[in-house]
Formats: structure tokens, sequence, C-alpha cells
């Protein structure tokens, strides 16, 4: 008989192995967390090439002010909200600039290639339009629909509540929908 | 709430393979255009997702991340110990240029001006051996009460040392 895996360390228990000095519980949780903070960032418009800088920015600054993490939001929500700060900042440094560019993708082989394009097409005009929304809008929406998080977690997240996060979404979604036919 | 609302609500969790539509569900699904548009547009959400650029290796960002951090520590590690030295060093500057100021218990009263030098110093190489030494050894011992104005006045001298000091001047 195979012994059960064992339980995966919470994001708790990792953030107070690496206080401890653990530079494994680092890794893991970069390893946790760093796509589904990539995703975030280049859905919110941040360019191909700043990806990477921008996810280990926001973990070393993650990192930097674990005391101000009290555990009151996951520690991805609270990825994200530093995350969409420097965002935020990427994106003024360079406004005015062109956001977002075919070659900034990389197109995997498809049997279709007009299904292909036309998809290409659509998510570009989606992160152009993602880029545009208000702040809040944006991260609640991606929060929602990229990681499935509930309201009140993105409220714990953002700072706000889970009534007007609800609101925020709703508001994106309907901008969002003129996108797609 | 109405079934766009509550589907609305359910969409997220359907689309990341965490629940199924229900049989209702699947019908207002098939029924409502604005709701099959939401569903698109979140698929097209996580599609947008799944395109993101791989991130390169965990341990050797999460490297450079604590060599970043190592680096910080040891800069804010440097800057106390600066700050420390300049705050000692302000301290003893205040202490040092403060201290002929300094309020002393004296008959004359604390309107009198502080004088340059009670202790006469004749020129040294007048002075023979042991004058020189006796000197020497008075300048060495600390000074009782750390203020020059204690120091004895001319008033205080014996009439030898008296004679001794006005026959240096005087050459």
């Amino acid at each position: 008989m195979t012994p059960a895996p064992l339980p995966e360390p919470s994001d708790q228990a990792l953030v107070a192995a690496y206080r401890q000095g653990d530079q494994r519980a680092a890794s893991e949780l970069v390893r946790r967390h760093g796509p589904a903070v990539a995703r975030f960032l280049y859905s919110s418009g941040a360019l191909a090439a700043d990806i990477e800088d921008l996810v280990q920015e926001t973990l070393f600054r993650a990192f930097r002010g674990l005391e101000r993490w009290r555990g009151e939001a996951s520690f991805r929500s609270w990825l994200f909200t530093i995350a969409g700060n420097l965002a935020r900042d990427a994106f003024r440094r360079r406004k005015g600039r062109e956001v977002i560019s075919l070659e900034d993708r990389d197109l995997p082989d498809r049997a279709d290639p007009d299904a292909e394009l036309a998809a290409g097409e659509l998510e570009d005009r989606l992160r152009a339009e993602l880029g545009r929304l208000p702040r809040l809008q944006r991260e609640v929406f991606l929060l929602r629909a990229q990681e499935g998080t509930s309201y009140e977690e993105i409220a714990r997240a953002l700072g706000t509540t889970p009534g007007a996060a609800r609101v925020h979404y709703h508001h994106a979604v309907k901008r969002l929908k003129e996108l797609v036919g | 709430m109405s079934g766009c609302t509550r589907l609305s609500d359910r969409m997220p969790e359907v689309v990341h393979g965490r629940s199924r539509w229900t049989a209702d569900e699947a019908a207002h699904l098939a029924a409502c255009a604005e709701c099959r548009r939401e569903l698109a547009l979140l698929q097209a959400t996580v599609t947008l997702g799944r395109r993101t650029p791989r991130l390169g290796d965990a341990e050797r960002m999460a490297a450079t991340i604590e060599r970043r951090l190592t680096g910080i520590r040891t800069r804010r590690i440097g800057v106390q110990r600066v700050a420390g030295l300049a705050a000692a060093a302000t301290l003893l500057l205040a202490v040092w240029t403060k201290w002929p100021e300094r309020p002393v218990a004296n008959p004359a009263g604390p309107s009198r001006p502080a004088a340059p030098a009670l202790v006469p110093l004749p020129e040294l190489e007048l002075l023979d051996p042991a004058e020189l030494d006796s000197l020497l050894q008075r300048m060495e011992q600390p000074s009782v009460g750390g203020s020059t104005l204690d120091a004895p006045g001319l008033g205080d001298l014996e009439d030898t040392e008296l004679e001794q000091v006005l026959a240096t001047w005087e050459g």
C-alpha cells in the first residue's frame, strides 16, 4: 500500500517557513503564485517582454513587506494587489506607446489558421479594452473571470465590499461583452 | 435573483471546471443570447490567461529575489551604523562646544566672563627641568570640576610662586 501523499503546506505555513530562513519555501511560493500573477499582469495589458520582470518585482515587494500581510486576504490576492499597482505604474510610464502588438504573442500552430487569427484578434481587443477599464473594474473582473475568486475574497484583497465588487464585475462584463459576437 | 444573474454568478466556477451546469441552467443558456455572450467573454479571458508568456525557473527567480532582499538588508544595516556614528559624533560635538559654558557654582557669580586661560603658561624653554616636570604633571592631571574656571588664579598663588611667575613673565 502506497502512503497517501502529504498535504501541500498552506501559504501561511510557507510564509512562516520563509521567515524562518527556509529558501525552499520562497521557491514554492514563486512556483505556486508566479504564473497566476503573470496571467493577471498580461491580461491587464502588460507587455509580454515585461512580464518576467514585473512578476519578480511583485514577489520581491511581497517578500520585502511580508509583515504587512496579515492573512485576512489570500496570499495570491495580496500579490494581485501589488501587481495591480505595478501594472498601473508601468502603464503610466509607457503611456502613449502602443500597448499591444501581435509580436507580443506566441501563436501556437493550429489546424485552422483563420480561426486562430480571429481568436488572436479577439484577445488583442480584449487586452486593449481591459487596459482601458477603470482599475477596480479590471482587477475585480480578472480575479473573478480568470482565477474564479469569490466576491468575498476579492473584496478583502481590494479593500472593498462584496456588493461593490459584484457591481464592478457587472460593469466590466457589460462593457467587455460588446467585444464578443 | 433572475436567471441571468444566477447564471452569471455561477459562470466562473463552470468555466474553471469546478462545477457543471444544471439542466435548468443549461436550458437558460440555450435560450439567452446575453448569457451566451457573457460565457464567451469569460472563456476568451481564460484563454487569454493561458497565452501568458511562461515564466522562467521558480528557484532562480526566488534566488534573485533573495539576493535583492539581502542587498537591501545589508544597506539598511550600513545606513543604521552610519546614522548611529553620526548621532554619536553630533552628541560629542554638542558636549564639546557647550562644555565651557556649563554653569559653575563659583563665588564670582554667573556673569563673570570666561577667562581664556587662568593657569599662567610661562615660556617653556625658560623653565628649569623641575619646573617643567611640575607643569607637565599638572597639565596631565584631570581637571577637578572639568572647567578652567575652577583653576586657580594669580590671587590663589603663594607669594613665592607669584614671584616666580612674575619673574618668568619679565624675563
